[in-house]
């Protein structure tokens, strides 16, 4: 006999044990299968994510000795607020950290259309990591301020930047900031935008946000503009620290942008005038002002004065409260 | 706070003392330290070849994870053919002379060092709040999940101190990169190997996609690519 027909077995063999072996390696790599609900598979991609690229912008991990308590200031993607479904794509199933850094969600036109739960879907950390309760050196956070963190409007325990601009008490009074509010995206290459056909041209090198939008309210405060004889904490007591006392009549259309509480903020500035001071240099990060578009009130005359002059006179596309556009 | 009985314990003492002084500082605004001289980074943008020694040497000196990079090789490429262009910007803390991240810092872990600008975060003091990463609008301080706290570039302030120069410039093979006193490098009057002679005209305090440097007057100049150039320049005020 043929000693090669003989040995049909073994090729046979080896086609059992291939198939046997792909098989195996499908089912292991989707233990969910197809009954998967997607929440709990983006959850689950989520993780694997995160363990495998611990990115500096998705923390998970809280420190060891903080075992902080993250209940009280999560939003889950379920209290987010709803609205349009969302064009982005980003896939519940995926486990591949590069191909998420791509999904359209974070690119323009998708990013203009996701909703904080859509977002908070991957990125609910940057809520549930809370502030460490002792820093390495035993410096107690219950025993610290910033120098901003003395105006009257400051309330409650250190918390990150992210629990303030989203879930604090006060900015719930006075504004309705969203993830997208500041978040437009990044360029996965090395967030450098605007030298391919294919990228943004609106983001900034190195950044997850452009910092003009954060000098909306966190610049100086423009006492020259204003015509006062020094920035506010030397100014302010000649005018019993009220703003209204001047701008209860010098008034424009003001704060109607969809990231703010035009109503609240009202309120919030009649009880206390920190509450205008805040966003008007008392939390200054930078040495600039933000130039707000030109809204002249009645009776302010013709003239536009020195400071006002190439100012646009509507707020950025993207904030015009919908049905205000003119 | 101010109704706070004051405990008989010394040391709760002086935290009330603290408190009460930081209460009757209220809108005190922060006043930027101005050091006896500023240093400050040069980078050329066209001659650099992307190596990334730099960051690695950074990592290497700090201890660094994956993940967080105090200094940024960033790779910049773009045009239609045959008119391509590709250059590098390499940024770390730019130790700017009004820095952002300082005045939100709630522990006082950031300072500015008198004698040479250099701005430094005692990360054994930082609790993570990582408002000093949303402040800063050139991406410099850098969260460290696994401890969670903020670090970033101090310009290897203990090489400085030893009258030598930082790691990232130490390692640059193409020598593009340099510190030196930031007006010196401005008007090109320091002398480094970064910079051609005929350069100096090619100075630059802000490149293309980088956030307005009016915001905090950072310490860098670049050489910049002719693709780079931002359309009008500013002159540091």
């Amino acid at each position: 006999m043929n000693t090669s027909t003989d040995k049909w077995w073994i090729g046979v063999l080896a086609i059992v044990v291939a198939v046997i072996g792909g098989l195996g390696i499908h089912f292991m790599s989707n233990p969910g299968g197809t009954a998967t609900p997607p929440q709990e598979k983006a959850a689950a991609s989520t993780t694997e994510m995160q363990a495998q690229t611990p990115a500096p912008s998705a923390p998970t991990t809280s420190a060891t000795d903080t075992p902080a308590p993250q209940q009280q200031t999560s939003i889950s993607p379920e209290q987010a607020p709803e609205t349009q479904p969302v064009a982005a794509t980003l896939s519940a199933a995926t486990s591949d950290y590069g191909q998420a850094r791509r999904d359209p969600i974070h690119f323009k036109p998708a990013i203009d259309q996701a909703t904080d739960a859509d977002c908070l879907k991957c990125h609910q950390e940057v809520l549930d990591t809370n502030t460490r309760d002792t820093s390495p050196a035993g410096l107690k956070k219950v025993n610290t301020l910033a120098w901003y963190q003395t105006l009257d409007t400051y309330e409650g325990e250190q918390m990150t930047f992210h629990q303030r601009h989203l879930t604090a008490p006060f900015i719930k009074k006075v504004a309705n900031m969203s993830c997208t509010t500041c978040h437009q995206g990044n360029d996965p290459r090395d967030e450098v935008s605007g030298t391919a056909v294919d990228t943004q041209t609106d983001l900034t090198m190195r950044k997850m946000v452009d910092p003009n939008t954060c000098l909306m309210c966190h610049g100086q405060f423009p006492y020259q503009n204003m015509g006062l004889p020094g920035p506010w904490h030397e100014s302010g007591a000649a005018f019993q620290n009220n703003c209204l006392l001047c701008h209860a009549a010098i008034r424009t259309t003001r704060h109607k942008v969809n990231f703010l509480n035009a109503a609240g903020i009202e309120q919030e500035g009649v009880a206390n005038s920190d509450s205008c001071y805040g966003c008007h240099g008392g939390r200054a990060w930078y040495r600039t002002s933000f130039p707000y578009p030109r809204h002249p009130w009645a009776g302010s005359g013709g003239t536009v004065p020195e400071w006002a002059k190439n100012r646009p006179t509507e707020s950025d596309l993207r904030f015009l409260i919908e049905g205000s556009k003119p | 706070m101010a109704n706070e009985a004051v405990p008989n314990n010394p040391i709760l003492q002086d935290k009330a003392t603290i408190k009460e002084a930081i209460k009757r500082h209220k809108k005190e605004v922060y006043t930027p330290v101005v050091p006896e001289q500023q240093f400050g980074f040069i980078h050329n943008n066209v001659d650099c070849i992307g190596c990334r020694a730099c960051e690695i040497a950074c990592k290497d000196k700090n201890g660094l994870p994956p993940g967080p990079r105090f200094r940024r090789v960033m790779y910049v490429e773009g045009g239609t053919y045959p008119a391509v262009y590709a250059y590098k910007v390499n940024m770390s803390c730019n130790h700017c002379a009004e820095p952002a991240c300082l005045p939100t810092c709630p522990t006082g872990a950031i300072y500015k060092r008198k004698q040479d600008g250099i701005v430094d975060i005692d990360s054994s003091l930082c609790i993570g709040c990582r408002r000093c990463e949303a402040a800063c609008p050139f991406g410099a301080p850098q969260f460290i999940p696994e401890q969670n706290i903020v670090s970033k570039c101090n310009m290897c302030v203990d090489e400085i101190d030893a009258g030598r120069k930082p790691y990232c410039v130490m390692a640059c093979m193409m020598r593009v990169l340099d510190i030196g006193p930031i007006d010196k490098l401005r008007e090109g009057n320091y002398a480094t190997k970064a910079m051609a002679p005929h350069e100096k005209d090619k100075l630059v305090r802000q490149v293309k996609s980088m956030a307005d440097p009016e915001l905090t007057n950072p310490s860098i100049v670049f050489v910049a690519h002719s693709q780079g150039h931002v359309d009008k320049p500013k002159e540091p005020q």
